[in-house]
């Protein structure tokens, strides 16, 4: 067991830099996700830490060794990969036992531990097994335990979910979280997507075209995003375009004034706001709006809003029944309602916004 | 679609099996100096060529150059075979077409050219005469070791493009795995690449083993008159001596050699590869 460092860690290819720069500390036991869209460098970025692909600068260390020039074979990271690379000709008792047998574990140690891997991996008597003649559940468990048994400084995951169906990935992503904490696993797993890194991780590093956007926990990357892109990649988020007026004040392209946070003009120039802390009513205070379509979803009911020819998305729980809100159809006039501290001024990069907020 | 079989099959059973069954038929025969041979159902021609030491040491050197032709093949074919079963540039087709070029030059051709290379005037030894590092012409052409060095260079590509096929199916995350539980190359290459390109080992091996037992010009060619193989052996009886019937008798017993190491060859091979 240990920590993990990133330094500066990039690597650039001929014409691309896959990965830029990237610092992270992932501290003893701690779950951190690289999360973001494919080609953002997050399974680059894992691989070098394995000792797959060569950082062209920075450093890797791990418990505070630099191991930014050992081979891969010499890093003691175990990693589940997304394919699960089991050894098609060994046992599942084989497959298990091969990282021991390289650490030149004697025997009878081995045996128990390969035993109590697969106990823990709930594999007990399938030990003798070829990988070919189990489910794709078995075998992802089979992937887990051997990369867990030899009790590694580092566990690195690779998207080990994505071969799963809807179902089994629920559930195993509840099982590789709580063996993680019992075992006080280092761990660094990439995926891109943001459901499972936000249920599994402790902390989540969200990368974009290479670079690190922000760093942080599910709850401060929601509540708080650093920029624009991040905003709208986790959860669902309106991003308005406009023009920051008096502080508290944002101005629309089609001349509505919407309050917002008190935050320095210069700060950003999109305004986000989440859509289920936008309060839609009939009566009362608020800016008027007109309803372009309700989105009815069983428990929560989504509402698209025309704000001076701003389109703002607004979600809340479905209203009772009887409730006036209950019977609002597209091209009612509506008040729309939301505390200012909840709208935040956030930096943008081109390309950040998605033509349509919703 | 099993009418669409049927010219094939028609052309196996034509042109195989039937010339085959006549030639077992004729090595059943007696010769005979005046008429070529007599109708007759004999084993005399199998016995004789058993006994006789002279094609003892024929058939015992044909199996030395092929046994060890194998071995070197799969050797030297290895690592360009795994190198380029992992080449992911767009010269990869390119690198095949290069690894069957020397196909392209007939049998014989090459050959020539190997005398032209390892001859006792060719370009080695007058490099190394004219080097002074030699006072007398090194005797090259004409040995054992011309000969398989001229039957390698024939059998190789098939050795590379059938292990190299096999090799591409085995996933480099596997290799990754290994690595990554701890294996160095030479350990991750005993314990996963090999084991599972053995399928690729023994196809190849059965491929080439055959090539050599067979191999006709290049003995004749590089090896000299003193120097004899099953096939050479073969056609002298056919064509020099007129003994139909004892040269059929050779063919079928290089035949059924061939055959029964190539069984116990991939047997064992392939039992390895299913217990492993």
């Amino acid at each position: 067991m240990g920590t993990l460092t990133l330094d500066g860690l990039s690597r650039r290819y001929a014409t691309t830099t896959a990965v830029e720069r990237v610092d992270l500390d992932v501290a003893q036991g701690e779950f951190v996700a690289l999360l973001g869209p494919s080609g953002c460098g997050k399974t680059t970025t894992l691989r070098m830490v394995a000792g797959f692909v060569p950082p062209s600068s920075g450093r890797i260390l791990i418990a505070g060794r630099d191991v930014t020039r050992a081979p891969p074979h010499g890093r003691d990271t175990g990693m589940v990969f997304q394919s699960y690379a089991l050894f098609p000709h060994m046992t599942v008792g084989e497959n298990v036992a091969f990282g021991l047998e390289m650490r030149k574990v004697a025997r009878a140690e081995r045996d128990a531990r390969v035993r109590e891997a697969l106990r823990l991996a709930r594999l007990e008597g399938l030990a003798g097994r070829l990988p070919r003649q189990l489910s794709g559940g078995q075998q992802q468990r089979v992937a887990l335990a051997r990369a867990l048994v030899v009790n590694p400084a580092v566990f690195l995951l690779d998207e080990p979910l994505s071969n799963l169906d809807a179902k089994l990935r629920a559930e195993v992503r509840i099982e590789i979280r709580a063996l993680q904490q019992r075992l006080g696993l280092t761990t660094l797993f990439v995926t891109h997507d943001q459901e499972e890194a936000l249920t599994m991780a402790d902390r989540l590093v969200v990368m974009e075209r290479g670079r690190v956007r922000q760093i942080g926990t599910a709850e401060a990357l929601y509540e708080r995003p650093a920029d624009a892109f991040v905003a709208g990649f986790i959860g669902r988020c309106n991003l308005l375009r406009g023009t920051p007026e008096a502080p508290g004040r944002f101005r629309t392209p089609g001349g509505a004034l919407l309050p917002c946070l008190p935050q320095q003009a210069h700060h950003g120039q999109v305004l986000a706001l989440r859509p289920e802390r936008i309060a839609v009513a009939t009566a009362g205070d608020g800016l008027a709006a007109r309803l372009v379509a309700v989105t009815y979803l069983g428990a929560q009911t989504e509402y698209h809003l025309d704000l001076a020819g701003t389109r703002l998305l607004a979600s809340a729980p479905t209203p009772a029944e009887g409730d006036p809100r209950r019977a609002l159809a597209p091209g009612d006039a509506v008040l729309a309602h939301w505390d200012p501290a909840e709208a935040r001024l956030l930096p943008a990069e081109p390309g950040d916004l998605p033509d349509d907020p919703t | 679609m099993a009418a669409l079989l049927l010219p094939a099959t028609l052309l196996v059973l034509g042109l195989l099996v039937a010339p085959m069954a006549m030639l077992f038929r004729i090595s059943l025969n007696r010769y005979d100096a005046a008429q070529m041979m007599q109708e007759a159902l004999t084993a005399e021609n199998y016995l004789r060529a058993l006994a006789d030491p002279y094609y003892r040491e024929v058939l015992a050197t044909t199996l030395g150059v092929a046994l060890a032709c194998t071995l070197l093949a799969l050797l030297i074919g290895f690592p360009p075979a795994y190198w380029l079963a992992r080449m992911e540039s767009r010269w990869k087709s390119l690198a095949v077409i290069l690894t069957l070029f020397p196909l392209l030059v007939g049998n014989v051709v090459r050959a020539a050219g190997w005398m032209a290379l390892l001859g006792r005037d060719g370009a080695i030894n007058a490099a190394l005469l004219g080097a002074g590092l030699i006072a007398e012409p090194w005797p090259m052409l004409y040995t054992t070791g011309a000969v398989i060095a001229g039957i390698l260079a024939v059998v190789a590509p098939y050795m590379i493009l059938t292990l190299s096929a096999v090799i591409e199916g085995i996933p480099r995350g596997v290799e990754e795995a290994a690595a990554n539980l701890g294996a160095g190359p030479l350990t991750a290459f005993r314990r996963v690449v090999l084991p599972l390109a053995l399928p690729g080992v023994a196809a190849g091996c059965v491929l080439v083993f055959i090539l050599c037992m067979n191999a006709y010009a290049t003995p004749v060619l590089l090896g000299g008159p003193q120097f004899k193989m099953m096939a050479p052996a073969v056609y002298d009886q056919f064509v020099r001596g007129t003994n139909w019937p004892f040269g059929a008798a050779l063919a079928f017993l290089l035949l059924v050699v061939t055959l029964v190491l190539t069984l116990i060859g991939s047997t064992l091979l392939a039992g390895r590869s299913r217990s492993r």
